[in-house]
């Protein structure tokens, strides 16, 4: 959330210890945590449909410990991750490639237009036909939902660069090349950056949902598969582990984005959303 | 009508149709590589059909009934969760923009619930809700809310302050400020909100079939493949990407009738 427009609140005022306001913030959350476990432990709710806090936790430490969740977050990671760097890379190169090329504007964009609104989940089933299940079709599919929100947000990026700065840069006789890297790429970089981090969300999903829909391996079939088995202890553990490495993965984009755009001028503005 | 002017409306028309064509052109030389390719014998027929025959199946499928019923439940479960995360998470985003506490409250957990991928959730909400509509509706509802609320909240808090406070100096009360001022200054980013989560209360809709099966395109595509009638994948696939391209188009046309006084390009 926007820090400039947030309200004052008790915890906001100086007297505090930076420690005492962090866990302020975050009381909230450990609300719900204790709410979770008192209405299971009163046995508001049946314990067949909702483990308590403590089980999940415990079932997330044995699978930690056996080895289990880490294998299958890994495989995870790998496919999501490694489609988002493929995907964002080509997303780059082709959003610079409409915004500087009418040629390629003219007909890129109408493909673009076109395949955005598609949900790319649709395309796992054809890929499983084409690839079979696995990395293949996992990492495809991630790649092309994130090459979408990249291509978009570098285009935009790049077609709102004054002209002027372009201009001058021409008129010293700055070189095509250098003018993608040292002018365009760099002005754009907070907007590529955004598409990125909506391309991190739907790299997450992508791959749990390939994961779900047929798969071998992974932690969404790990969920799935306590699911189907009844152990929903083991359930909302890997639950619980894929929001924190989602959350985790955010924040890191964007304390990333911060520490490499601190020279720009309007991410301290631009960038507190979500 | 005089036959200049009818001749100069049917060069309108003509240049209108060149201009899509042109527009077009890119769709199309990929339709045509794409039945090249297929009539070539380059690929199996079970691997890629020929736009004629995938044009052909969606044809059958649409007079048995295959295509538009499915479509309805889907467009249901997708708009019911919608129509709910719109109402909850306007209703949050005003307050957390009016009330301190609401925002102490609620923004670590929307911060936490935001990025997480809600589609994890599936096995949960098959649990709790059955693999009919209710879990689906709930399941969009869940995921859409978040940026509901986060647009919302942007809107309400971008509401000059000055406006905020000549109101509250001429008296205005606080329910009155809110359904006269901030709501409707926030409506555009409001609307912002609802194109954005259109198109995933729709990928939602589709993957949850997909995954959990109970009816709706989604469990239709994942029944083709089991069976492998690959053309009737593709036209499942298509039928999807046609039904966002159109919401897509709809929301645009409501969002300038609904705020004309807007003119923003998001």
């Amino acid at each position: 959330m926007a820090v400039s427009v947030a309200p004052r609140t008790w915890w906001s005022g100086g007297s505090y210890p930076n420690w005492l306001r962090a866990a302020g913030r975050y009381l909230p959350i450990a609300i719900v945590v204790a709410v979770w476990q008192l209405v299971v432990e009163l046995d508001l709710v049946d314990r067949a449909f909702l483990p308590s806090f403590g089980e999940t936790v415990r079932a997330l430490w044995e699978m930690t410990r056996n080895g289990e969740i880490v294998v299958n977050l890994l495989v995870s990671l790998y496919r999501a991750l490694g489609g988002l760097v493929i995907g964002s890379v080509v997303g780059v190169a082709i959003g610079l490639a409409m915004a500087t090329s009418r040629r390629a504007d003219q007909f890129l964009g109408p493909l673009v237009a076109t395949t955005y609104s598609l949900p790319k989940t649709s395309l796992v089933p054809l890929f499983i036909l084409w690839f079979g299940i696995g990395n293949v079709t996992n990492m495809l599919s991630v790649m092309l939902a994130c090459l979408l929100p990249v291509i978009v947000s570098t285009y935009h990026g790049v077609k709102a660069v004054p002209p002027v700065i372009v201009w001058s840069a021409r008129a010293m006789g700055t070189p095509h090349r250098l003018i993608l890297w040292r002018i365009l790429l760099p002005s754009a970089s907070l907007s590529i950056f955004t598409g990125i981090r909506i391309a991190l969300g739907f790299c997450f999903v992508l791959t749990i949902s390939a994961e779900m829909i047929a798969s071998r391996t992974g932690i969404g079939k790990l969920i799935f598969f306590y699911g189907e088995s009844g152990a929903y202890a083991y359930m909302f553990g890997g639950l619980l582990a894929i929001v924190i490495v989602a959350y985790a993965a955010d924040r890191a984009l964007l304390a990333a984005m911060h520490y490499l755009l601190r020279w720009h001028d309007s991410i301290h503005a631009a960038h507190a959303g979500g | 009508m005089p036959v200049a002017e009818r001749a100069h409306a049917a060069r309108g028309a003509l240049d209108a149709l060149w201009a899509a064509l042109r527009y077009c052109y890119p769709l199309l030389l990929v339709l045509l590589l794409w039945e090249l390719v297929a009539r070539a014998g380059l690929v199996r027929p079970l691997f890629l059909p020929t736009v004629t025959t995938v044009l052909e199946q969606f044809w059958v499928l649409l007079f048995e009934g295959e295509i538009v019923a499915p479509l309805l439940v889907s467009l249901y479960r997708a708009f019911a969760g919608l129509a709910l995360a719109v109402v909850f998470g306007v209703f949050a985003g005003l307050w957390m923009a009016r009330s301190k506490w609401a925002h102490w409250a609620l923004d670590p957990l929307v911060s936490l619930g935001f990025p997480a991928p809600k589609i994890a959730f599936v096995p949960i909400f098959i649990l709790w809700f059955g693999i009919d509509h209710l879990s689906k509706i709930l399941l969009v509802a869940f995921t859409c809310v978040f940026p509901m609320i986060v647009a919302t909240y942007h809107g309400a808090a971008a509401v000059s302050r000055t406006v905020i406070w000549s109101a509250e100096a001429m008296g205005t009360s606080e329910r009155k400020l809110l359904s006269r001022i901030i709501f409707p200054a926030a409506q555009p980013y409001i609307f912002s909100g609802v194109r954005v989560t259109v198109p995933v209360a729709l990928i939602i809709a589709f993957t949850a079939e997909m995954i959990a099966g109970g009816g709706g395109v989604g469990a239709a595509l994942m029944f083709a493949q089991r069976f492998f009638q690959t053309p009737t994948v593709f036209v499942y696939i298509l039928v999807m990407l046609a039904t966002g391209l159109v919401l897509d188009l709809v929301i645009l046309r409501l969002r300038h009738w609904l705020i004309p006084w807007d003119d923003e390009a998001v």
